[in-house]
């Protein structure tokens, strides 16, 4: 039956529509630049969510953790495979997801008798300076929010709703300091932002709203509330390294001593 | 109804090597491409090294890595900036004597090994499984060592974390068929290391105090004494070269991470204590 065209089309819509709805609850995901470099910020239950990727390549995801892992690990190998039969400066975030990552999701997701990708993903390279950095977001389908443009904002959003991710934008255009923040800060709004789309996520889903106004959410009291079972995790690609890798995951107690003023 | 893989399944145990002979490379048959160009230079009178002097001495903060610069094909000097060390990650140097050619590409194999195990497992990877992981690579390259070409002797030397805490500096040294051995106190390599080792067994059992108790700049000063004494005896291994301004190439491995000693630094010390 699904030979037939119509089917095809039918048995896709079913599939997005119970994607989405796997990853409506996802925990978000925020990028903010700071003076030194990108920080990637999420807050997690158990299962870590920001990884390295390579040497100034950092992947951030939300979805079934299974699929997470497969995506990192393809991710990984294909980046480790050109850096090491070409030069460690021939690997690029556009090339990995454009010819590999992305084209894999896309074969996935069209044949309807395999399993899809459940996840999405935020993909960030650090660039020489800050007007090189290149931040990628790719969805279970292989479509890419963002490609090759250079970062003309220095932040961007992944979660579960496009509702979410839109109310966190806003939130963060309107608390938008410097882009040379300290980390302190950008931690700190990173963590409010993230409040921002779990609770926007969280109503949303209840359906009681149409459209959830930033109204009446207290973004601290939020995530004070998330952060008695959850734990909030950060990684940095950091420009100032001196080694030829960037990536650093913060420790507990750095991330605690600059949320403590929250 | 096959259910289609949507992408290839590799292995999952951070082995870089395996996931490269999905992608069409293998290491033995590339070592011996490049040992083969070596012996074709050879014989052409080209570029190629045989003679070298690379050393690893403990000290107290971790271990002091150095290396002359001098490359040698026969009697001819080839070349006399060569730099033998080549640093495998935050905390590692690979100091080779033998075949550059198959060095080089046994270093490659390495740095990404390493770096590959630590992303996909999330962890690093062991001090004794780094050093297992130079072994397999220079098994491979067995064949070519037992006909006489292609041979490379390295040394690894490397600073040991241990949960966090104060850690150690450690050095492994390795026979050219993939034997390997910790250094108690030091290690040399190449046609040099003869006198080195003397030198250093005279230092370490006679000397004023053992090499371990040596501070950073005490052990910078011995190792190019040292050197020098090599190069004395030894017409493959450089020591200072003044007329040029040539300095050997000094590291050294410690907490901290890997640090090169710069030239400015070896020649005020050259200036005053060699």
């Amino acid at each position: 039956m699904i030979e037939e065209p119509y089917r095809w089309v039918e048995a896709i819509a079913n599939r997005r529509e119970y994607i989405e709805d796997q990853l409506r609850r996802g925990s978000p995901v925020v990028l903010l630049n700071y003076a030194d470099g990108l920080l990637l910020l999420t807050v997690s239950r158990e299962t870590r969510k920001i990884f390295e990727i390579y040497d100034r390549i950092a992947f951030a995801a939300l979805g079934h953790p299974a699929d997470i892992e497969r995506m990192r690990l393809v991710a990984i190998d294909l980046a480790h495979i050109e850096g090491f039969n070409r030069a460690v400066a021939d690997v690029s975030l556009r090339r990995l997801v454009n010819f590999g990552m992305s084209p894999a999701l896309k074969t996935a997701f069209e044949q309807v008798y395999g399993p899809p990708f459940v996840l999405k993903m935020m993909l960030a390279e650090l660039g020489e300076d800050a007007e090189h950095d290149c931040i990628v977001k790719l969805d279970y389908d292989g479509s890419m929010g963002r490609s090759e443009i250079e970062m003309k904002e220095p932040f961007d959003v992944l979660a579960g709703t496009g509702e979410a991710q839109e109310q966190m934008l806003k939130y963060l255009v309107d608390n938008n300091g410097s882009p040379r923040r300290s980390l302190d800060d950008a931690l700190q709004l990173a963590a409010r932002t993230w409040a921002v789309g779990i609770e926007t996520a969280e109503r949303s889903g209840e359906g009681k709203e149409e459209h959830v106004s930033l109204e009446g959410i207290d973004p601290v009291k939020v995530l004070k509330e998330h952060l008695k079972v959850r734990h909030v995790e950060a990684g940095l690609l950091e420009r100032g390294r001196p080694d030829s890798s960037k990536f650093r995951l913060l420790d507990e107690k750095e991330i605690r001593a600059a949320l403590k003023e929250l | 109804m096959d259910h289609p893989a949507p992408l290839p399944q590799f292995l999952h145990d951070g082995d870089f090597l395996s996931v490269l002979k999905v992608h069409g490379y293998e290491v033995a048959p590339r070592l011996a491409a490049a040992a083969a160009k070596f012996e074709h230079e050879i014989g052409k009178g080209s570029i190629a090294t045989e003679g070298t002097t690379v050393l690893a001495i403990k000290f107290k903060d971790g271990v002091l890595v150095a290396g002359d610069r001098r490359a040698t094909t026969g009697n001819l000097v080839m070349y006399e900036r060569a730099e033998k060390l080549i640093n495998i990650d935050t905390h590692s140097v690979l100091a080779i004597a033998g075949v550059p050619a198959v060095a080089f590409e046994i270093a490659r194999v390495l740095e990404h090994s390493f770096k590959y195990y630590q992303r996909t497992q999330l962890q690093e990877m062991s001090t004794a499984g780094k050093v297992r992981s130079l072994s397999k690579l220079l098994k491979e390259n067995l064949p070519l060592t037992l006909q006489g070409v292609g041979m490379v002797v390295p040394i690894f030397a490397t600073y040991e974390h241990t949960n966090g805490r104060d850690g150690a500096g450690k050095v492994f040294f390795y026979d050219a068929l993939g034997a390997q051995f910790e250094g108690v106190d030091y290690a040399a390599s190449g046609s040099g290391s003869l006198s080195v080792r003397s030198v250093l067994h005279y230092l370490n059992t006679w000397g004023e105090k053992p090499l371990a108790r040596y501070n950073e700049s005490e052990i910078i000063v011995a190792a190019l004494r040292v050197l020098d004494t090599a190069a004395a005896a030894d017409t493959a291994t450089s020591g200072y070269n003044p007329k040029q301004n040539i300095f050997p190439i000094v590291r050294i491995v410690s907490r901290d991470g890997v640090r090169d000693v710069g030239d400015s630094e070896l020649a005020k010390i050259y200036r005053a204590n060699v």
